[in-house]
């Protein structure tokens, strides 16, 4: 199951598009997730490791980082990690057909939220059992999962002292 | 998708019973013949209610519950606004419990013992103690049906000292640090699309309307003068009803002195026949002459009255009264400088005190409204311009979007209770405008202690440093907020459009979402039941959507919905790929489920075909039922669970009573008990069920419209609560049916296009601040209260209005002026997270006759509108009509008291306020709180949820229609607005002696038009206006106006186009003549005259003056 699905610039951790699970029946709290995910983009930067999942509880974020942007998403830890990347790779190759260009000169958030809609399909199809189909392709490239970095999210977040303030900056609720 | 209908294997493989799948439909349109519609390969519509999901609790949104208004404000505006009153990380938009507490129920009046107040126990004290210790005569009845809306409600403490103090800690090192933090390459910093022509308007100001010092010491308003009521301002001053709640905020023992300045004696203060009016050609007016002396005037005795005629060139004294109805432009143009206001901005306060006494200013002209008669003025009222240095008001919000009852603030709320009128906001947030600057920005700068967002009305210290206008702190200008980027010079932080633009919207960063941004989600939800079929409305609802269905607001992820309902609910599958749409009909209505939850809500883009499919042949399928319940409780709910993943708006079609499951309902209206009952009854909800499934629907940013279109008795009071907590509308067509009302068929199709095509906001929250020592208490609108100050709204839309009323809580003894702030956060229709920041700045005075002479009468009768109808609910009718004559003789008294110098006889008000009793009489005559006439309760009960969230503009022509003879209109003053000649009538008073054989009639009264033709109308008018030879000749059903090629006709069209042009929704017209049913409905709205149950104006004004001048 892919409950989160998150796009953003590295450069400054600017989100670029999200889809969230619209599943009721989940009522499953995704609030502290999200935090989590929006906190971890602006860690991000040039040096972080292209592909990585974070350990949190019985979840894991999966990003790919390419061309400036960072593709995220929070499945269940039973999901299958391969399933994960591929689909991280597919969002990547739709996205940056159809935004990449214009990544890097935006500047108000959720520029391109129509992705969503994009994102919802391909979470569907990789969701749906018929995707099982995919397997095959996605086989090969076991070894490479493989080899991913795996770290426990909390740990990264709590890296460094800088971040707190961003961290509380996240955190603050909204106020009009 | 090559066929157009749906299958015809209806009811397959299920013992279901539904009346509504016909094997045939004889009259279907759209080339669908002896196509039926009904279940398609869908054996597994009938799923188990184990599937049912489980209730959505509070899990999804864990945080702060939500807290019961408490009714006393608890806003200080001090640091411990700063935070949120939930812990870091949780959400913005925290759930209710499901049991959610019924925070919203106005809490104000404590214990109100309907005491009427005729009882004229004017027993009370010698005269200044009447006008201060007793908002009411009666002292003996402490509990009279006043409001002491002056005073901050009741203490009750807990609630508020319990929820704001953890606020204030948590504070400081929440934002304002981070948002400094912020590593922003540089290039990402830009700012965009401030329109020019602002900034020619900025520079316009040297020195910043937010550096005052020098500037604002020197000015003082006009009528300044101490008031002579200051010998009489009794140290032994209190409340007269201490069970009123508390003893004013301030020290009242001391009482008000109000000015220590050291002003020259009161030379010219208020009575106009002493001193030399303003040489404005009115003079004459001001005395009050013999009875009779002029034809307009009043004569001294009551029954010659009604013969008085002639107009009467009253008031020539507002000539620029289009200011209020011109659309939003540039600021500063519409507004009109008070006589004297600017002037003397640079002197000191004695010079300037003294060069204004040498006339008084017009609002404070005294009028004695026993004698003058044409109080209205020609054309609609203005609102009254703020006594302000020119500079900030030029920069000032525009009166119909920010408005305050006392455009003068006192300085203390002891000064406020002797005013005895009431403080209250009147706000149009969302309003539609023509121009409007918006900023993108990485940094929005808002003050570090209160959260206030950067305005005109602050002052900069220096280059580096500003001061809030809220709190006063003094807050870092931010490096980026130096550089200008519409002059695109650096150094000049004041010319900012931040600062050079009361009304603003900024692009809000990621900080001001805790998800993204929802897309535009609709779902429908309409009743299907005979009643609802025999109404025809479906036709129409689904026409316009199909009109306008590429007109709706949103971008590519724009979803909709469809749900219909009888007994049974159906659901309407539309997956992309389906060659028709499917339906499912769900019968266990006590646990309700979604069928297939993923392809109900379907992008709108992707599925247009199917969804026009659809609506093309949703008006034929139910042709044929016979089904009468309605479980309307249950579609709620399943509309509900269907939107609440997203949020999104949910629009309902009912048009009976729901009789059947969840939420259902009882007649509880006696139709015989219309006129005659001494008090209305059932003003409340009958169940709790709609306020708490609206309560659940607010924490989901879901808002439900309601649309009822009934003949019968639906008991709006139980159902609008639905709307009512989830900030949506009301809208009502009684009797509808596409025969029989014609006229209610147009207005419905305009109406529908106005609603589908507007503008909307979703998961909107809004905040209004005020200047620390103010304090707002009590909101009036449909929204839900979200910790003390925050209202929630899941959808706002651009004919929303909101009233909050407001006490002084803290003198504001050294502060010139004073500011309030609307903050709306809200996500458009693509995606866009946009905050848009309103900003009012008023005066504050320290005499009673500046307080008069600052009041907005149109703003006080809205609120005082407002208040009365929560006095209906919560004590009752005759409370609250009590409290509205209360309001009224109260402050007049006051006036005659205490700013008066010279007691003259008759009833005495200054020129500001002359309308205020015929408003007060208009409002006591109004469908909402009428009595003796036979009103339905629905009629009444949907009166009052407009007067509520009506914006005021459209408010007041509720309370007061306007008049205009209209036969004889000529091109004389007639506006020009593109290239059409628009004919400009005077208004006239709302009185049958106004109306004549010889003419034709045209009253506004805002949702309708009636155009009254005289039994000898001029045949001019007959033949080229209503193309009818003569008058036996007018039609009965009349509703248009034909299209002749006459200039009499055309100019009669281009001012009635010109009227509803000025309203967002479409208002009927009804030609009537003498025999018409609607004639009644006319005649009710003559307010002036008397009727058998009711007083006419001048007996109200004479009831008013035997309670003064006791």
């Amino acid at each position: 199951m892919i409950l989160l699905t998150m796009v953003a610039r590295v450069a400054d951790g600017l989100p670029l598009a999200a889809s969230i699970q619209e599943d009721e029946q989940s009522g499953r709290d995704l609030q502290q997730y999200q935090s989590q995910a929006k906190q971890l983009c602006r860690k991000l930067n040039a040096q972080s490791p292209d592909r990585c999942t974070l350990e949190a509880g019985d979840m894991n974020f999966h990003y790919l980082i390419a061309q400036g942007v960072c593709y995220l998403s929070l499945c269940e830890a039973s999901f299958p990690k391969k399933m994960a990347f591929a689909y991280l790779e597919d969002l990547h190759n739709e996205f940056y057909d159809q935004y990449g260009r214009r990544v890097p000169t935006v500047t108000r958030p959720y520029s391109f939220i129509e992705f969503d809609t994009y994102i919802q399909k391909m979470k569907k199809s990789y969701v749906d059992s018929r995707a099982r189909r995919n397997l095959g392709s996605i086989n090969t490239e076991l070894q490479d999962v493989q080899r991913i970095m795996v770290a426990n999210i909390e740990e990264v977040l709590q890296r460094g002292e800088a971040l707190s303030g961003v961290t509380k900056l996240c955190q603050s609720p909204v106020r009009p | 998708m090559s066929t157009a209908g749906f299958n015809s294997q209806n009811g397959t493989g299920t013992g279901q019973t539904y009346a509504n799948g016909p094997s045939q439909n004889p009259v279907a349109l759209q080339q669908l013949p002896g196509v039926s519609y009904g279940m398609t390969h869908q054996p597994s519509y009938n799923p188990m209610p184990a599937k049912a999901p489980p209730p959505t609790g509070p899990g999804l949104y864990p945080s702060a519950p939500y807290q019961p208004v408490p009714p006393v404000s608890s806003y200080q505006p001090g640091p411990q606004i700063t935070s949120y009153p939930s812990s870091p990380g949780q959400p913005l938009l925290p759930r209710p419990p499901l049991s959610g507490p019924p925070s919203h129920t106005p809490p104000q009046s404590a214990s109100p013992s309907p005491g009427p107040r005729m009882p004229p126990a004017q027993a009370t004290p010698p005269p200044p103690a009447v006008s201060s210790s007793s908002y009411y005569p009666s002292p003996q009845q402490p509990m009279a049906p006043a409001w002491q809306y002056n005073t901050a409600p009741p203490p009750m403490g807990p609630p508020t000292s319990i929820s704001t103090p953890p606020r204030g800690p948590v504070a400081n090192h929440v934002n304002p640090a981070a948002s400094l933090a912020e590593p922003l390459p540089p290039s990402l910093a830009p700012y965009s699309t401030a329109p020019p022509p602002r900034v020619s308007q900025s520079v316009t100001q040297p020195p910043g309307p937010g550096m005052p010092p020098t500037s604002m010491l020197g000015y003082t308003q006009p009528g300044t003068a101490p008031p002579p009521m200051n010998p009489m301002v009794p140290n032994t001053y209190q409340p007269g009803r201490p069970a009123y709640g508390p003893p004013p905020t301030g020290p009242s023992p001391i009482g008000p002195p109000p000015i220590m300045k050291p002003t020259p004696p009161p030379t010219g203060t208020p009575v106009a026949n002493t001193t030399p009016p303003p040489p404005k050609g009115d003079a004459g007016l001001a005395q009050p002459g013999p009875p009779g002396r002029h034809l307009g005037h009043y004569p001294s005795l009551p029954p010659g009255y009604q013969n008085a005629s002639a107009p009467h060139g009253t008031s020539s004294m507002h000539p620029a009264m289009q200011a209020a109805m011109q659309p939003y432009t540039q600021a500063p143009q519409p507004y009109q400088q008070p006589p004297g206001g600017p002037g003397p901005a640079q002197l000191s306060p004695s010079l300037a005190a003294m060069s204004l006494q040498s006339s008084t200013p017009e609002a404070l002209r005294v009028v004695n409204l026993l004698q003058e008669r044409n109080l209205l003025p020609p054309t609609p009222v203005p609102a009254p311009t703020p006594c302000l240095p020119q500079d900030l008001q030029k920069i000032n919000c525009n009166p119909e979007v920010f408005r305050c009852t006392l455009t003068s603030i006192p300085q203390t709320q002891s000064l406020l209770n002797k005013a005895k009128m009431p403080l209250g906001l009147l706000l149009h947030p969302f309003k539609d405008l023509s121009q409007l600057p918006v900023v993108t920005s990485s940094t929005i700068v808002r003050c570090r202690s209160c959260r206030t967002y950067i305005n005109p009305f602050v002052s900069f210290l220096d280059q580096r440093r500003w001061k809030c206008n809220l709190c006063y702190r003094v807050n870092d200008v931010p490096e980026e907020f130096m550089y200008n980027p519409v002059s695109r010079s650096y150094g000049e932080p004041h010319k900012r459009p931040e600062v050079q633009n009361a009304t603003i919207e900024f692009i809000a960063p990621s900080e001001y979402m805790l998800r993204p941004p929802q897309p535009a989600v609709y779902l429908f939800v309409l009743d299907v039941s005979h009643n609802a079929v025999e109404t025809g409305y479906l036709n129409v609802f689904c026409q316009s959507l199909l009109d306008n269905i590429n007109a709706l607001p949103g971008d590519s992820r724009t979803k909709v919905g469809f749900i219909t309902f009888d007994s049974t609910i159906h659901f309407y599958n539309l997956q992309e790929g389906l060659s028709q749409p499917q339906m499912l009909i769900v019968s266990d209505i006590e646990d309700i489920f979604l069928p297939t939850p993923d392809s109900l809500l379907v992008n709108l883009n992707e599925c247009k075909e199917l969804v026009q499919d659809l609506l093309k042949s949703l008006p034929t399928l139910f042709g044929k039922t016979m089904e009468t319940q309605s479980a309307l409780g249950s579609a709620l709910q399943a509309a509900f669970k269907l939107l609440s993943p997203t949020g999104g708006r949910m629009s309902v079609f009912q048009t009976q009573l729901p009789n059947l499951g969840v939420g259902a309902l009882q007649s509880r209206e006696d139709p015989n008990q219309r006129a005659s009952a001494k008090d209305i009854q059932h003003l409340s909800p009958a169940t709790d069920f709609y306020k708490k499934l609206a309560l659940d629907c607010s924490g989901q940013q879901v808002a439900v419209d309601l649309f009822l279109l009934s003949a019968q008795y639906c008991d709006l009071a139980s159902l609008g609560c639905i709307s009512r907590y989830s900030a949506g509308s009301v809208y009502y067509y009684p009797s509808y049916h596409h025969q029989h009302s014609p006229a209610q068929v147009e207005r419905f199709q305009k109406d529908l296009k106005r609603y589908l095509t507007r503008k909307i906001g979703f998961e909107a929250v809004m905040r209004i601040r005020c200047t620390k020592g103010l304090s707002i208490h009590t909101f009036h609108g449909n929204f839900f209260v979200r910790s003390t100050d925050l209202l929630s709204l899941p959808n706002v839309n651009p004919d929303a209005g909101f009233a909050v009323q407001m006490s002084i809580e803290d003198n504001l003894d050294d502060m010139q002026v004073v500011s309030f702030q609307a903050a709306l956060l809200y996500t458009s229709s693509k995606g866009e997270r946009r905050i848009r920041v309103h900003t009012l700045c008023l005066p504050v005075v320290s005499s009673l006759s500046d307080i008069f002479s600052g009041a907005d009468v149109q703003a006080m009768t809205g609120l005082l509108a407002c208040m009365a109808v929560d006095r209906s609910v919560t004590a009752s009718l005759s409370d609250a009509r009590d409290a509205m004559t209360n309001a009224a003789i109260d402050s007049l008294t006051s006036y005659r008291q205490s700013v008066l110098t010279i007691q003259q006889p008759g009833l005495l008000a200054p020129a500001c306020l002359r309308l205020f009793p015929l408003y007060i009489l208009a409002l006591l005559k109004q469908k909402a709180f009428r009595t003796g006439t036979s009103t339905r309760l629905d009629d009444r009960v949907f009166a009052m949820c407009q007067l509520k969230y009506q914006p005021l503009f459209y408010a007041m022509l509720m309370i007061h229609p306007a008049l205009y003879r209209v036969d004889d209109l000529t091109d004389e003053g007639a506006l020009n607005i593109n290239e059409r000649t628009i004919p400009q009538p005077r208004v006239l008073q709302l009185s049958v002696e106004k109306l004549s054989r010889e003419g034709a009639f045209l009253m506004d009264t805002g949702t309708v038009m009636y155009l009254w033709i005289g039994r000898n109308c001029h045949p001019n008018f007959l033949t080229q206006v209503l193309g009818v030879p003569n008058y036996a000749a007018v039609p009965e059903n009349l509703y248009l106006l034909p299209e002749l090629d006459t200039a009499e006709s055309q100019r009669t069209r281009a001012f009635v186009g010109w009227l509803r042009d000025q309203r967002p929704f479409y208002p009927s017209l009804h030609v009537i003549r003498d025999e018409s049913q609607l004639k009644a409905n006319f005649m009710q709205n003559m307010i002036e005259d008397r009727t058998a149950s009711a007083l006419s104006y001048y007996e109200f004004l004479l009831h008013l003056q035997q309670q003064i001048s006791k």
